[in-house]
């Protein structure tokens, strides 16, 4: 029998009884959508995590200076930096062969209520140093968006990138409205608690679409807060800076100098470092996921069985018929185990197609949600690539073949006397 | 005359619940090549426990049958395989074709199994049931087909594997008086064309009456 027959055979058999195959191969399909669905999810979202990351900079370090650790006695007390970020670190990084870009950054206090005047409206803003693809913030958030006017300079002093969400909230909406504020002078005010205020002025440069409601200054600004905040003139010399992030040529370079950062004792996180735990927490996320269309798969081999084991019963007397004709038991088991398979893959074409829907309706629905909570995210978090297709229909067929085994080597093993006198 | 079909002292024992039952105590036979027998007896008295030891179907408990010279009862599953693959054709009583396939789908299928390609299979399927007159019915399902028609689809299918022997277990046992004569003479036909040789189990005498020889069996013996 080649394996042409087999195939338009079985076919054929399981075309007698349409209804009952495809209620077999529900439970087949049940798992298979579960496995494809999950394990889609598991590849879009690495996917882009990895694009996302990839687009941001693997070769990305971010250096943190190291502090005391907190003393239990005294919980609100700043604990003192130990290793310290000086402008002598910032240019000895500038200086090596292996770096693109080397961005000092500096926190404007957290506490610090800070608001804008323009003109005769104030406007309450966070500053901040750098933009958010300076941090590693949220891989799926997009980089902010120039909308008037430029970036601001490099080392820029007295200039300030206004966000376009806080002048919507006046109520400027347009962009020429946006183009008017370009080149205006505004106040920045920054008031404690007791109700000093400090005004610092600055020129809008130019309004983007962040993430941030606020206003995005340069470092040597966000000092010049920080040292009236902390009433301390010489705060880098004491402090140092708060970040320090550097582009490294190459990603072995990116390494390297990881290494050699914390060799010198400073808290280093490189996206590659975070990438790679990412990847760890995904496969085991995948993993977990795919458990679970695995037992629903192993249910359903139950119920392949069980219509096997009665399709034995029912075709006996056909058994013992081909069996008087020629068919050997190795022909009958082959013939059995051919159909058990074909439920399974049945079931596995159906199971893949509608994860594969699934997957398409989640994503719609997810941006969906992401869009109406003002969430700006965007990607594709389902993927079924060719593997996946090839994987899961092989699943499936094999969970029909094992399931068909016990009840094809029944049939093999008929009498063919008895069988043909079954009636 | 070659011979074909030889069986010396074959015994049959049965197990019934605790009880043994012997349904052939010692049958001894020869057959030869081109001839065509009947073997007759009341019920019970073990013709197609004879009929199914020939064919390969089953293996006596104890004596020797060969066909063609193979000696059956000593063989592996594979060679009963082949045997009734390549030496024996079977023609049941209530004609046992498979309901979803053709009539000649249904000739076909037993070349399946040996590995025929596809077209030759149909090709050999039209042209034997041509020969047993069913050219307008080729392409008909059993349950649109007569009695007489299906048993002539069934001895079509019996003899698309060129055995030398073919084997009948009440070939008219579900046809009328009128087709079952027809059928027989057929088997007639057929037997008288080429060197086929002929077992057709009966208790109808007007059916063994078409046979060379008639050999009957009562309690699982050949009564002399």
């Amino acid at each position: 029998m080649t394996l042409r027959d087999l195939l338009r055979t079985s076919s054929g058999n399981l075309g007698r009884h349409p209804v009952r195959t495809v209620l077999s191969a529900v439970g087949v399909t049940v798992g298979i959508l579960t496995i494809v669905t999950m394990v889609s999810l598991g590849v879009g979202v690495q996917k882009e995590i990895v694009d996302q990351f990839k687009s941001a900079g693997l070769e990305t370090i971010n250096i943190y200076p190291v502090t005391e650790e907190r003393l239990d006695y005294m919980p609100f007390g700043e604990p003192q930096r130990t290793v310290l970020i000086t402008p002598e670190i910032v240019e000895e990084m500038r200086a090596r062969d292996d770096v693109v870009e080397v961005r000092p950054i500096v926190y404007v206090p957290s506490g610090a209520e800070v608001y804008l005047e323009l003109g005769d409206e104030e406007l309450n803003v966070r500053a901040y140093v750098g933009d958010s693809t300076w941090g590693f913030g949220d891989p799926f958030t997009e980089p902010p968006r120039l909308l008037a006017g430029r970036e601001l300079a490099t080392d820029s002093e007295g200039e300030l990138l206004l966000s376009v969400e806080a002048l919507e909230s006046l109520g400027y909406v347009e962009q020429s409205e946006w183009e008017d504020f370009v080149g205006r002078e505004v106040l920045l005010v920054l008031k404690a608690p007791r109700g000093e205020t400090a005004s610092f002025p600055f020129v809008v440069v130019g309004v983007q679409e962040s993430m941030y409601w606020g206003a995005n200054i340069g470092v040597s600004d966000a000092l010049a807060l920080k040292s009236w905040w902390y009433n301390d003139p010489d705060i880098l010399e004491h402090e140092g800076y708060d970040r320090l992030r550097i582009k490294a040529v190459s990603l072995n370079d990116a390494v390297k100098i990881v290494t050699e950062l914390e060799e010198h004792g400073f808290r280093v996180e490189s996206l590659r470092l975070i990438l790679d735990n990412m990847n760890r927490a995904l496969v085991v996320l995948q993993t977990m996921l795919g458990s679970i269309g695995t037992l629903a798969l192993l249910v359903a081999s139950i119920g392949i069985a069980n219509t096997m084991v009665m399709a034995v019963y029912e075709r006996t007397k056909e058994i013992g018929i081909l069996k008087a004709i020629g068919a050997s038991p190795g022909d009958i088991r082959r013939l059995f185990v051919a159909e058990s398979a074909f439920i399974g893959l049945v079931g596995g074409v159906a199971g893949t197609i509608l994860g594969w829907l699934l997957g398409l309706g989640l994503n719609r629905l997810i941006l969906a949600v992401m869009h109406w909570q003002e969430i700006p995210v965007r990607g594709t978090f389902f993927v079924v690539n060719g593997w996946l297709v090839v994987l899961a229909l092989a699943f499936a067929t094999i969970v029909g073949l094992l399931s068909g085994l016990y009840p094809a080597s029944r049939a093999a093993r008929l009498d063919p006397i008895e069988a043909l006198r079954y009636e | 005359m070659e011979t074909v079909v030889r069986a010396a002292g074959l015994t049959r024992r049965y197990k019934m619940g605790d009880a043994f039952v012997d349904a052939l105590r010692g049958v001894d036979l020869v057959i030869c090549r081109g001839e065509f027998v009947a073997l007759v007896g009341p019920s019970g008295s073990g013709k197609s426990t004879v009929l199914n030891l020939i064919g390969g179907l089953d293996r006596p408990t104890s004596g020797q049958v060969w066909i063609d010279g193979v000696e059956l009862s000593a063989t592996d599953e594979r060679t009963l395989t082949r045997h009734r693959r390549e030496h024996v054709g079977f023609v049941f009583q209530t004609f046992n074709l498979l309901p979803r396939l053709t009539a000649e789908e249904n000739v076909a299928l037993p070349l399946m199994f040996s590995g025929v390609p596809h077209q030759e299979r149909l090709d050999r399927a039209r042209a034997l049931l041509e020969r047993v007159g069913l050219t307008h019915r080729l392409t008909h399902r059993p349950t649109q087909l007569s009695g007489g028609e299906q048993q002539r689809v069934a001895i079509a299918r019996a003899l698309v594997g060129q055995p030398a022997l073919l084997l009948a277990d009440e070939p008219t046992g579900n046809l009328d008086t009128t087709t079952g004569g027809e059928i027989m003479a057929l088997l007639q036909e057929l037997n008288q064309e080429g060197d086929l040789t002929l077992l057709v189990v009966t208790h109808d005498p007007e059916v063994a009456a078409f046979a060379d020889r008639v050999v009957k069996l009562r309690d699982g013996r050949v009564e002399a």
